[in-house]
């Protein structure tokens, strides 16, 4: 188990940042090799150097590492245009600067023992997964009878499938409108995978519906179950203690997402998932 | 170059230099290691600590509104003894003065707060907190009133001799009445100003964004409110006044000065550039220099009207 990389802030380099589908990009930018100990599941925040509107640091999770020769020499991250900080986000061009501070929070856990995994994605919610796939690759892990589920309102919410098709994993794509895959919601064929399937662990990353929906299911067929929770964060070091969400209603015990996430074992938020 | 002389002393507490963290934005210091010298900083202020562990407000706490954010955090804190045990012993490892920030829901968890810290060598001083907008009981009940501001100063004047700073609110009709108020029953210095009481509403839901409904404005957008309060207070007071709200840069923290603070704090701006204390000093130094100031006190009320 390699130890995590600890937090800091640098000045990093757009390599680049290209539309994939409409509204959605992914950026490159450069990164210390501290990066090599980041886990998946982790997170960075951005500010564009010299801007206050929007005032505060967005938090993204790390799509991919990026490596020449064996090192890592940046990150690249995935991200949809949903406001005024990705509106402008989306403007940067390759040779621009960002301020960057990461790796960031708990990621998700990678057990040597794992042989089969569900991975199920809500629409951008598949960044950090593909960061996950990647390291288990990395670590000989066989995913041949592992499974994706991706979901999304429309074909242009189904992200990176060639990605996971690459590693030899079985996607199953559902959208909301039929234009893509199954008509549907992404946790019908999960439902119907696991009525004739067992895996060791569930990872999963979208919308809050979405992930409470899976950790019902999870915890139906009692079977471990990783969500990465996305909320609205200030500092995203652990100082403000606004990303906080619900552990214990009984007891008013709060998590902070940028801490003690965003990575949780859902049966602890139980509280928040479980319906 | 000759050397700079950015010391100021507020209140019996001698800064290196008068850029300090505010409470609530800076977690316990720790938060920050790695990311930041903190030997460098004039003060810390860490976050506002109670008797015992809060849990503080459901969320939502926080949104971002233009130029500032609105935060609802209902003073989570670990509580006093669990900061004095577990998170004071990372910050003694810095030259830094640590001021502690009490928050009470009576005057007695006050003054109990008061007499636990009073005898911990490593404590500087106590920013006493009567200006939470985000908590039901105490916090800014003490704070919009002259008697109880006084009441609750008095009584933490009994139970100790650490310098006491006394965090006012904006949400008052006469801020000079209330500082006044506290000067007399014994505060050594004030620190202003604490978050201005706002709300944002989703009009879809029609519901509030914040579940405590209201929260508390911070940023740029409360600096001009900041600045005229810390001159109208600045001016009426004999004690050391601190200036707070929606310093973001060097500049910012001049004009601060220049109004007649004799130190800042640094709150919401170390969310968005945990480098922001540090630029603010080196910045205040690249002033100096070009404007041949060589102690920072030419600064401090040098506002010419």
């Amino acid at each position: 188990m390699k130890s995590a990389a600890t937090k800091h802030q640098e000045i990093a380099d757009i390599i680049w940042n290209k539309e994939e589908k409409p509204g959605c990009f992914r950026i490159g930018l450069t990164c210390s090799k501290d990066y090599a100990n980041a886990i998946p599941g982790q997170f960075i925040t951005l500010h564009i150097p010299g801007n206050l509107s929007p005032l505060l640091r967005r938090p993204f999770s790390i799509h991919r590492l990026i490596k020449k020769s064996g090192r890592v020499i940046g990150i690249e991250l995935l991200y949809k245009v949903v406001g005024g900080f990705t509106e402008k986000l989306a403007r940067i061009n390759a040779g621009d600067q960002l301020d960057l501070i990461g790796p960031i929070g708990k990621g998700f856990t990678i057990s040597n023992t794992t042989r089969k995994v569900a991975f199920v994605a809500g629409g951008i919610g598949v960044a950090p997964l593909i960061f996950l796939a990647d390291a288990m690759v990395e670590t000989d892990i066989n995913l041949s009878d592992s499974i994706v589920f991706l979901g999304g309102r429309t074909s242009d919410d189904i992200l990176c499938a060639s990605v996971f098709t690459s590693f030899a994993l079985d996607v199953h794509t559902t959208t909301d409108d039929g234009s893509l895959g199954e008509k549907g919601i992404v946790t019908q064929p999960l439902e119907k995978w696991l009525a004739s399937n067992r895996p060791d662990i569930i990872y999963a990353c979208g919308p809050m519906p979405m992930l409470r929906a899976v950790a019902d299911i999870a915890k139906k067929n009692s079977l471990p179950c990783e969500v990465s929770i996305e909320t609205i964060m200030a500092c995203g070091i652990g100082a403000c203690l606004g990303c906080a969400v619900n552990k214990n209603k009984q007891t008013d015990t709060y998590q902070h997402v940028c801490i003690d996430g965003p990575v949780f074992d859902a049966s602890v938020m139980k509280n928040y998932l479980w319906s | 170059m000759t050397q700079k002389n950015l010391c100021v002393d507020i209140g019996g507490v001698e800064l290196k230099n008068p850029v300090m963290t505010a409470s609530g934005t800076f977690g316990y210091g720790q938060e920050f290691d790695g990311l930041i010298d903190l030997d460098r900083l004039g003060g810390i202020i860490v976050k506002g600590l109670s008797l015992l562990p809060s849990s503080g407000n459901p969320p939502p706490r926080i949104i971002e509104t233009p130029c500032g954010m609105l935060n609802a955090i209902g003073l989570e804190n670990v509580g006093i003894q669990a900061f004095i045990n577990e998170k004071l012993p990372f910050l003694n490892q810095f030259s830094t003065p640590v001021f502690v920030n009490i928050y009470g829901k009576t005057v007695e968890e006050y003054a109990d707060l008061a007499s636990q810290i009073d005898s911990v060598a490593d404590i500087a001083g106590i920013e006493v907190n009567i200006s939470c907008p985000n908590v039901k009981a105490g916090g800014v009940a003490f704070g919009v009133d002259r008697r109880a501001a006084a009441d609750v100063i008095t009584r933490v004047r009994r139970k100790t001799t650490k310098p006491i700073m006394v965090k006012l609110s904006p949400n008052v009709t006469d801020i000079v009445a209330i500082a006044k108020s506290v000067e007399s029953a014994g505060a050594d210095s004030i620190s202003l100003i604490n978050t201005i009481t706002a709300m944002a509403i989703d009009i879809e839901t029609r519901k509030p964004v914040l579940a405590n409904i209201t929260g508390g404005l911070s940023g740029p957008a409360i600096k001009p409110v900041a600045l005229r309060m810390v001159w109208q207070v600045a001016r009426e007071v004999k004690i050391p006044v601190i200036g707070i709200g929606g310093i973001m840069n060097a500049e910012d923290a001049i004009a601060f000065l220049i109004a007649g603070a004799s130190a800042v704090q640094v709150g919401t701006a170390n969310f968005i550039n945990p480098r922001a204390t540090i630029d603010i000093l080196e910045g205040i130094e690249s002033f100096m220099n070009k404007n041949k100031i060589d102690d920072i006190a030419e600064l401090i009320g040098s506002l010419k009207i």
